[in-house]
């Protein structure tokens, strides 16, 4: 920042940005920690708590001239303020006074700690937060030691009120600081928490149905300065000090959130190593220190009592890992090159090398990705968002392009960071074929025709065209919901297109995004896997194929025809699956949170994550199992440690050159200094100890000419009579196999349900709430019309993972019927 | 002698209605202000010297010229929220004179340009505020208000806004929060809501209370020379004294500022105190404003807002509560605690929690459970309100217990003592 | 959802919402028009509000909590408010609000058996020279004694009845 102003703390001048928050300024520059409770970082201060009271003043200006005027001794001259006032509300300017150190500051600061405890319980020694309460913390430095409050005049109210499933208020421990309130309203845009009487009687509330309906609760226990929120996962789990904090990073979506797991060696798991729960962890350009809730309350499945915890060789009663690995490398010698493997996109960059040299040793290239419903992996690669993009940068002047997805769902750290981008004053266009969420947060709403996305792309108003063009920074958020592969392909292909001509690639803030689905969905594209050869494996099934971390049957209605071709699986998996029980050999694998490796996000951040929680029975992590097999092979010395495998990675991988387990673990302070000891500041969000990645570079990055790509235009498959488009959605909360062990999230997950264009409904009689029968690619499933929802006329959107059956994956054409 | 320029339905009967108020040279003032540009308008109105009668005295002239011209979107809000323990002076306006007040807005509107006046009335006004609607019709039916005004081609259309039982939406920035359907918390400052950000929906805004406005067509009219004849040279123009309390004719009094002091006020005008009684304290501001003993000094001083400086209390709202000779001064500083501790707005610690642990104190005291140090307690948890909070409400709820343990420790002791009988605390939440 | 003080209100919903330029704004009258509605301010009073102003309900709770005029409990047909503050103390409101009280045979904040009358005690209410004074259902009564009230309460007896009877307007 090249303007800055000088103001001077306790008598030491600091040359600090201009127009930065007093509070923020004095911590990170002059490592002053003024106390606060309302005041967070990253919200608009409000100057409830009065925790933050300094003495302030100016140095006094000659109006005529601008010059300082001096006092008789020659110094500056001072002119402070009569009252105290918040340094929280305060922005710096050229010569602001501000002492924190003086006794009047340190009477307020104990007065009003005083009053905080006037009606706060004290049940430190109960309380989730104690250890690591800001409450705790300041009162030790700025309270008072004793209290003039007769404990029987407190009032007592409700410790155990439940706002929703995931998160409970002590109402008694609560201090009225509005920062849960204000993360709702500013952060999320969910409206969905308020204050409810006044004065003392002052209480958070909630009236959404469901309670508390947000997929960010959980980061309102983070910021919360008591332990006045806690979550349904955590409470009364375990006293912050026994926890060892574990940096991960969040296995759901291509955000790659930085997470931290907080371990016990626990009885209720054998002793071992156990995740009490998820924590964010700071990382200003991947996720700030949110999290949403998927990540924060998804972790039960690492270690559910349904994994598959040991190795089955078919016919054999009882196998080991050398019988697994015998048994699949004689399989694999037998194929004569006729293999092919299909990797879920939850697998780590180390899996998908290993598997990708342990074919390359068969002499075969056959790699697809698991879900195959994106693509353009190889787009990103070369005109994805530039190097050192943080979208918590994009502001006035920038422009965003959501197209074709439901980011709310798909990615929602994406969607809370774009819609802070908004407010920041972003101008955002969301183009679908129905509503989303991203609507709300929208300058201009686009409605194409279902499946037209391409053409939405080429007919944009010129106007609009030219507004995101002319943008300092522009990103294109490219999505598949309504598309065929091919669909996606061109999508991406266009959208690249118009970045490239608006001059929007190769520098920070500028090109290309996706969420694709999984964490590590770009990752997998460095290692040669693509959904395109998915398709081909699924054209021309080979002899064997190895099936790694993907529930194809589960996802894929049309997958059994081709796979009962196949004549030998083998399968890599966290839990037993219909693939599994058709496989020949079935190897357990680790869960994210068992091992370590690294994911590649989709901003192409390559992210590291440790070993955190104790293995579930024999599991091994992929590479480990891919590597000893092709030592079995004879392909050379299995490697010994995911580190190791990285080092080769960083050799054979061009654009992983340079890349080592130490480059990612580099850290450095961050603005705001969220996290170390001073959880007061911005909330039980902990400093980021684990690294905070590399981000590989585009094609567009290096410099490289990037060429017009070709947009093909995709066939849609035609709507005959009686006929619709079923739209594919996706939905945050659904029942796959990893996200239903987290018991507590199954209210949230909704029952199966179909949104119903409101003009087709009323034309085939189908009423809201009408249970519907949807035929299409050859399946028939139930669900509940939505007859309110945004479906396009013609089309009806179906959620995927609601029902027991596997839903069509891309869009499709099938009948829709009232359930008589 | 008494002055009736804002309560003239003293002088003529049935000033409420329209034709009465225009033959009475109603809206002869707003016709006369579009005739003039709207800086001059500010400009006359800054030499009146008037004072706002809301509480705080602030230069109404001054506050008009903090507007940015530059913007096009700028609001009028009438503060008819009228809560302060012992106010009730603005009701008499509203239901008697309502002509006056409007004229006086939309007067006000000119001057500042606004798009648009908004009268926020307390919630308890619900009959006043229907009544109003139907005055601020007939007058946009002659012309005064909506569209086109006076055949001037400007446009401000006048509503009014019904709160919902909150005092502290007196305040200026907690009314505008209201205004904007949210809870009635004050903001931040700056922005002020004169400033571009501070005001109503962001924008530019006017807040003044009803009396002072009703002072605007005179001003207008007869012109500030003339208006600051009235009063003294700080403390210009006439003033509504609400009395109530300990007198035997309570109500609203209208004198020229200095022309008046308590004592004549209270016994001349008011009729004294009753059964035979002395006076024994004065709350000049309601519950907000420090109590008085009534001395001989206090009585004998001309009712201004400088000469009650003097005295050590405030005029502010000019709403007199009497206490005679038998009250027990910690009772009353009980009951003013509650009415603070029931109107916090909450969004402050130090209001919040204090008027919350002041309220649990003195009803111990009152009960006669008090303990010796419990009068310096409360006299140190009020000094740790006042000045610490985010609005003037907590430290006006300091007052009650910092002005009353000064001047009457006696009541206080004796019932930590054990003197005074125990009493059983008044109703409240 | 139906949305019952949309249809039942329109005109008076559209008056609201046409004075302000932000939707927001009208939660308080309309919130008025909910709680006459259904008697007091219901969880379905609170979803209509919010689905007209465009607010998620969470925020019309907050202001029906903030302000005391909202009730979000069920009242008798006639809410009296006594004014005990200071002013009005010192003029016999506190004895006033007692005898009330026990005329009715009720508590503080108590609705009686019939579901008649519901007695609180209030704040200032901008009657201090009017005491002893009391709100009903927001309209002024002042002057008042237990003799005098006596003759109201018997009034809205009576008026309640006529109500029940033959549909009169109370
Ligand atoms: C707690 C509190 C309550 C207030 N109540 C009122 C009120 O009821 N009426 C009023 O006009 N001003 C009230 N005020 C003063 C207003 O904030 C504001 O200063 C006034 O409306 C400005 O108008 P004026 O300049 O015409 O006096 C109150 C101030 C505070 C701090
Ligand atoms: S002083 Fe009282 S009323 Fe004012 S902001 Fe603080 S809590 Fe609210
Ligand atoms: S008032 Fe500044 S931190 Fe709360």
């Amino acid at each position: 920042m090249t303007n800055t102003v000088k103001v001077i703390i306790d008598d030491v001048t600091y040359e600090v940005p201009a127009g930065a928050n007093l509070v923020d300024v004095a911590k990170f520059h002059a490592d002053n920690d003024i106390p606060v409770f309302c005041y967070h970082p990253k919200m608009e201060p409000v100057g409830m708590c009065r925790m933050c009271l300094v003495e302030m003043g100016n140095i006094e200006k000659d109006r005529a001239t601008g010059e300082v005027v001096l006092d008789e001794a020659g110094n500056p001259k001072v002119r402070m303020m009569p009252k105290l006032q918040t340094a929280c509300t305060q922005k710096v300017t050229d010569g602001l006074v501000v002492r924190t150190n003086t006794p009047v500051v340190d009477d307020a600061r104990k007065n009003v700690v005083e009053f905080l405890l006037t009606s706060h319980p004290l049940d430190c020694p109960i309380c989730d937060k104690g250890g690591e309460c800001p409450l705790q913390n300041l009162t030790m430095q700025h309270g008072p030691g004793t209290t003039r409050m007769d404990f029987s005049d407190k009032q007592h109210l409700n410790k155990h009120v439940p706002l929703g499933d995931l998160i409970f208020l002590d109402e008694e421990r609560c201090i009225q600081c509005a920062r849960c309130v204000r993360f709702q309203e500013e952060i999320v845009g969910d409206k969905v928490l308020g204050f409810h009487e006044r004065g003392r009687k002052l209480q958070i509330v909630t009236e959404s149905d469901p309670g508390f309906d947000t997929y960010f609760s959980g980061n309102t226990t983070d910021i919360c300065p008591v332990g006045a929120l806690t979550t349904a996962d955590f409470r009364f789990g375990a006293r912050p000090w026994e926890l060892t904090e574990v940096p991960s990073i969040d296995p759901w979506d291509a955000a790659g959130s930085n997470i931290s797991l907080s371990t016990r060696l626990d009885r209720d798991f054998g002793g071992k190593a156990m995740i009490k729960r998820v924590m964010p962890r700071q990382n200003e350009s991947v996720n700030e220190i949110w999290i949403s809730d998927k990540a924060r309350f998804g972790h039960h499945f690492t270690r559910s009592e349904d994994r598959q915890q040991s190795v089955y060789v078919r016919g054999a009663v009882e196998s080991t890992w050398a019988d697994g690995i015998r048994a699949t490398s004689d399989i694999l010698k037998l194929a004569g090159g006729d293999v092919a493997a299909i990797a879920g996109t939850g697998l780590s960059n180390e899996d998908f090398y290993t598997l990708h040299q342990l074919l390359k040793g068969l002499g075969s290239n056959r790699l697809g990705t698991w879900i195959p419903t994106h693509t353009g992996a190889d787009i990103l690669a070369q005109v994805g968002v530039g190097v050192g993009t943080n979208l918590g940068d994009l502001g006035k002047g920038d422009a965003i392009l959501v197209i074709a997805s439901d980011l709310e769902e798909e990615v929602p750290v994406w969607r809370l960071r774009l819609k802070r981008a908004t407010d920041r004053g972003a101008y955002l266009v969301v183009a679908n074929a129905r509503h989303t969420r991203m609507d709300d947060f929208a300058h201009e709403v686009i409605r194409y025709e279902t499946g037209h996305a391409v053409d939405a792309i080429a007919n944009l108003n010129p106007d609009l065209a030219k507004e995101l063009a002319k943008a300092n920074n522009l990103i294109i958020v490219a999505g598949a919901e309504g598309l065929s592969l091919a669909g996606h392909r061109a999508l991406m292909g266009a959208c690249a297109n118009f970045l490239i001509e608006s001059g929007h690639v190769g520098k920070a803030n500028n090109g290309l995004l996706s969420p694709l689905p999984g964490a590590n969905g770009m990752g997998a594209y460095y290692f040669g896997f693509t959904p395109e050869a998915t398709l081909d494996i699924a054209q021309k099934p080979p002899k064997v194929l190895i099936v790694a971390q993907a529930e194809i049957l589960a996802d894929d209605p049309a997958a059994s025809a081709w796979l009962d071709k196949v004549e030998t699986i083998i399968s890599l998996n966290l839990f037993p699956d219909a693939v599994s029980a058709k496989a020949k050999v079935v190897l357990p694998i680790q869960s994210f949170a068992e091992r370590d490796g690294t994911f590649t996000n989709g901003e192409r951040r390559v992210q590291r994550f440790y070993t955190a929680q104790g293995p579930m029975g024999d599991a091994l992590p992929a590479w480990q199992i891919f590597s000893r097999v092709g030592e079995a092979l004879g392909q050379g010395r299995a490697k010994l440690s995911a580190a190791t495998v990285m080092q080769e990675i960083a050799k054979n991988i061009p654009a992983f050159e340079g890349i080592t387990y130490r480059s990612l673990a580099k850290v450095e302070r961050q603005f705001p200094d969220v996290g170390g000891n001073e959880l007061y500041y911005g909330g039980t969000a902990y400093q980021n100890k684990g690294g905070l990645g590399v981000q590989l570079p585009t094609s567009a990055d290096k410099g490289d000419t990037v060429s017009a790509f070709a947009v093909e235009s995709a066939t849609l498959p035609k709507a005959g009579k009686g006929q619709v488009y079923v739209i594919p959605s996706t939905v945050l909360y659904n029942r796959q196999t990893a996200f239903l062990p987290s018991l507590m999230m199954h209210p949230r997950v909704l029952a199966p349900y179909v949104e119903v264009n409101a003009k087709d409904a009323e034309k085939m009689g189908i009423a809201q709430g009408d249970v519907v029968e949807i035929k299409a690619d050859g399946v028939v499933v139930r669900a509940k019309a939505h007859v309110n929802g945004g479906a396009p006329q013609g089309s009806i959107v179906l959620p995927r993972y609601l029902t027991n059956d596997a839903t069509p994956m891309h869009i499709t054409v099938g009948e829709i019927s009232k359930v008589k | 002698m008494s002055l009736n320029i804002i309560y003239r339905e003293k002088d003529v009967p049935n000033i409420h209605k329209l034709d009465v108020y225009v033959k009475h040279q109603g809206y002869d003032a707003l016709k006369k202000a579009i005739g003039m540009k709207p800086a001059d308008v500010i400009n006359e109105v800054k030499a009146s010297n008037l004072r706002g009668r809301g509480g705080a005295g602030f230069p109404t002239g001054v506050k008009w010229s903090f507007i940015p011209q530059n913007e096009p979107v700028k609001y009028v809000v009438v503060n008819a929220d009228e809560s302060e323990s012992g106010t009730f002076k603005d009701r008499q306006i509203l239901e008697n004179n309502p002509h006056q007040l409007i004229e006086g807005a939309v007067i006000a509107a000119w001057a500042i340009q606004a798009t648009a006046v908004y009268i926020y009335l307390r919630g308890e006004f619900w009959d006043i505020a229907h009544a109003l609607d139907k005055h601020i019709e007939d007058a946009r039916k002659a012309g005064f208000v909506g569209q086109n005004i006076l055949n001037s081609g400007w446009n401000c259309e006048v509503y009014t806004h019904l709160g919902a039982g909150a005092y502290i939406c007196g305040e200026e920035s907690a009314l505008l929060e209201s205004l904007e359907g949210k809870m009635g918390q004050p903001r931040v400052r700056p922005p002020f809501p004169a400033q571009k950000g501070g005001g109503l929906y962001k924008e530019p805004t006017v807040v003044n209370n009803v009396e002072t406005l009703a002072n605007v067509p005179y001003i207008i009219r007869e012109g500030a020379d003339n208006y600051k004849k009235i009063g003294t040279e700080q403390s210009t123009g006439t003033k509504i004294f609400c009395v109530s309390g300990d007198v035997v004719k309570p109500g609203n009094y209208e004198f020229p500022m200095g022309s008046i002091t308590f004592r004549q006020l209270l016994f001349e005008h008011a009729g004294g105190i009753p059964n035979g009684r002395k006076i024994k304290a004065i709350l000049p501001s309601g519950g907000s404003g420090p109590i008085i003993p009534a001395t001989d000094e206090a009585l004998d001083i001309p009712l201004t807002y400088e000469g009650l400086t003097k005295v050590g209390t405030i005029l502010g709202s000019a709403s007199i509560i009497v206490l005679d000779d038998s009250r027990d001064i910690t009772w009353a500083a009980s009951k003013m605690i509650k009415f603070f501790k029931h109107e916090s707005c909450g969004k402050c610690t130090p209001c919040r929690e204090g008027t919350y642990w002041l309220d649990k104190v003195l009803d111990r005291i009152l009960r006669g459970e008090g303990r010796a140090e419990d009068v310096d307690l409360i006299n140190n948890v009020a000094k740790n309100m006042q000045g610490f909070t985010l609005c003037a409400l907590g430290d006006f709820a300091a007052n009650p217990v910092l002005a009353t343990i000064k001047h009457f420790p006696d009541d206080f002791f004796g019932h930590v003592k054990g003197d005074k009988p125990a009493v059983q605390p008044a109703a409240g939440d | 959802m139906a949305n019952t003080l949309l249809e039942k209100h329109a005109k008076a919903v559209q008056h609201h919402l046409s004075k302000y330029p932000d939707k927001r704004s009208a939660v308080m009258p309309l919130l008025y028009i909910a709680q006459e509605e259904y008697g007091y301010v219901t969880p379905e009073g609170i979803r209509e509000v919010a689905e007209i102003c465009e607010i998620d309900p969470t925020q019309v709770k907050s202001i029906a909590g903030f302000y005391t005029m909202y009730s979000e409990k069920p009242k008798g047909k006639y809410w009296l408010q006594v004014c005990v503050d200071l002013p009005c103390a010192l003029r016999g409101a506190e004895e006033f609000h007692h005898e009330l009280l026990d005329h009715l045979g009720i508590e503080e904040g108590g609705t009686t058996e019939d579901g008649m009358f519901t007695v609180e005690h209030v704040m200032c209410l901008a009657a201090c020279d009017k005491a002893p004074m009391l709100q009903c259902n927001f309209h002024f009564h002042e002057n008042l004694d237990m003799d005098k009230m006596k003759v109201l309460l018997d009034q809205w007896r009576k008026e309640a009845e006529d109500y029940a009877n033959k549909g009169v307007k109370k």
